[in-house]
């Protein structure tokens, strides 16, 4: 196939996007092409300026701008609250369900030692002295409702128990096996209002 | 609830196959080798979503193609659900209920078989690993959330048995177990008081069975053998203690398991011991006191199915009269007599004799070389 060598490059870059096959891609560059260039500008540059501006915040690991984390910086939120969650964009879901506005710490994944994940991997050790340098009453876990995410869970509790801070589990009304990020608003407010002590 | 209609495509012999049936009674009929019993296992596979016979479905496929088509149209009532099942070229498994998709499994419980075939004696005879199949496939059927909880179980067995068999130092052994030892217990505790009442539930409908077919005062029974269970009882003691027992025992056995790299305690490792008055039937019981157990267990399962899901099993019958004596035969027909659910029977000699004790409406359907055809249609009360 004959493609102007420009438009080969856009589409094969543009379909390296998950979930974007091939036609997705062409269809995505003509897009592209048909729009101004301002436009075309703007995109290309949020892109590298993202790419560039985000990093993850040391203190709770969700994703920050140079070093400003809007959670761990934020003055109005409630200091005695901690959510814990697999992933930064869960802590997306949650900010946009609009109910929570304690703090957050992002795992980063969840423990799985097929996968060589365990709690060196997770960096356990230096959330438990989070917790125990900062005057925390209760820590809510949102990690997902897997057989990873619930082993996860109970090694925290487990680890958390002696330092005397209450633990809750958030209740999952989702659809079996659903993770947090398909959640909407509703069911996770439901979520964070049944969540349940880890005795 | 009974099946009306069955498309078959590419299913073993059969290569394109469209058949309906009697709501009460179906003889398929035939010499061996015909395709009766294949006919059986498409109905079976249609509601349990595998094979009773094999666990490769590319077993299932003709001959000469490498895919197979399964429709089935199920009468509930005022309504109809159809039912089909695609195994695609590329090895994919498709289901459908009413041109929805839905995964695997996912409605083993709303269209039910039972079946009895001359195998069912491996239930006594094999080892242990069969009767747990047996526990899980009906547990899986009856219980709404049992099916997750034994995927999430199997997958907590390979990730601690990945941890048992990794070549890192104790300490950091133990360390890493932790999370996994609790994901064990807790659901190993869930699975064994889920099976626990399934096998007592089956044993309060099977006893009375056995007690009116074996002559000499014989008792059934069926008990969960487990080191966390006493003599099969668990009832009364709650999940706490269970799992606290788990615990400990885990704890005993930590040295063995390290050295070998396995989990060794839990519900994937217990039996279900089947025993006539009181001995174990697998080592002591007579052929036909084993034919007389299993077929009791089998009509068990029918009445409880009845039971918990409202509505009779379709009831599945592959060549078992010709293994029987006159006492098993006579049980088994009074049984169908009363039993409402649609009947599928394959046998290789003329049916008349059966018929003429059952009185009920009834097809028979002639199998001849992956071909099935209606002989005739009687409605002889
Ligand atoms: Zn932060």
């Amino acid at each position: 196939m004959a493609y102007p060598p420009a438009l080969k490059k856009l589409v094969e870059a543009l379909a390296r996007f998950p979930g974007v096959g091939p036609k997705t891609a062409q269809r995505l560059a003509f897009f592209l092409l048909s729009s101004p260039r301002e436009e075309v500008v703007t995109i290309a540059r949020a892109m590298v300026e993202a790419k560039d501006r985000l990093e993850f915040c040391p203190a709770c690991g969700a994703l920050c701008e140079e070093g400003d984390c809007s959670y761990c910086a934020d003055a109005r939120r409630d200091r005695s609250m901690l959510c814990i969650v697999q992933e930064p964009r869960d802590v997306l879901v949650i900010e946009r369900s609009g109910r929570y506005r304690g703090l957050y710490h992002v795992l980063h994944g969840a423990l799985s030692p097929l996968d060589g994940i365990g709690p060196e991997e997770l960096k356990i050790e230096r959330f438990i002295n989070r917790v125990r340098g900062q005057s925390i009453v209760e820590v809510i876990i949102a990690t997902n409702p897997t057989v990873e995410g619930d082993a996860t869970a109970g090694y925290l509790a487990g680890l958390l128990k002696p330092l005397r801070v209450k633990v809750t589990r958030i209740a999952f009304g989702l659809p079996v096996g659903g993770d947090l990020e398909y959640a909407d608003d509703l069911t996770l407010n439901r979520a964070f209002e049944g969540r349940r002590e880890i005795l | 609830m009974f099946l009306s209609q069955l498309s078959l495509r590419n299913f073993r012999n059969y290569r394109n196959q469209e058949i309906c049936f009697n709501p009460d009674f179906n003889i398929i009929y035939g010499v061996n080798g015909q395709g009766k019993t294949n006919l059986l296992e498409s109905i079976y596979y249609l509601s349990v979503n595998k094979s009773f016979r094999t666990n490769r479905d590319i077993d299932l496929a003709n001959a000469e193609g490498s895919e197979f088509l399964i429709k089935g149209i199920f009468n509930k009532g005022s309504f109809s659900d159809q039912l089909e099942v695609n195994y695609t070229q590329n090895g994919q498994l498709q289901l459908k209920v009413n041109n929805c998709k839905t995964d695997r499994y996912a409605n083993i419980s709303n269209y039910p078989v039972v079946i009895f075939s001359p195998d069912d004696l491996l239930l006594i005879k094999e080892g242990p690993s069969i009767r747990r199949k047996f526990i899980n496939l009906e547990a899986s059927r009856l219980v709404t959330s049992y099916l997750k909880k034994l995927k999430d179980y199997q997958r907590v067995l390979s990730q601690r048995n990945y941890i048992l068999k990794d070549k890192i130092g104790f300490h950091r052994k133990i360390e890493l177990l932790k999370p996994w030892d609790q994901a064990l217990v807790f659901l190993g505790t869930e699975i064994i008081i889920n099976r626990v009442s399934v096998l007592e539930s089956l044993k309060i409908e099977a006893t009375p069975f056995f007690d009116q077919m074996s002559s000499s005062h014989e008792t059934l029974s069926l008990d969960y053998l487990s080191n966390l269970t006493i003599a099969g009882e668990l009832c009364d003691i709650n999940t706490d203690v269970i799992r606290e027992k788990f615990f400990e025992l885990l704890l005993d056995k930590r040295e063995e398991e390290l050295r070998r790299g396995l989990t060794l305690q839990g519900p994937h490792l217990d039996e279900i011991k089947i025993s006539i008055n009181g001995s174990d039937a697998r080592r002591y019981a007579s052929q036909g006191q084993m034919r007389t157990a299993v077929l009791a267990i089998k009509m068990g399962e029918v009445k409880l199915f009845k039971k918990l899901c409202g509505h009779s099993p379709l009831i599945l019958l592959d060549d078992v009269f010709s293994e029987f004596d006159e006492v098993r035969q006579e049980n088994l027909i009074s049984f169908l007599k009363d039993e409402p659910g649609q009947c599928f029977v394959t046998t290789a000699n003329r049916p008349d004799h059966i018929m003429s004790l059952l009185r009920k409406r009834h097809a028979i359907i002639k199998i001849d070389r992956g071909q099935a055809s209606h002989e005739r249609d009687r409605a002889d009360h």
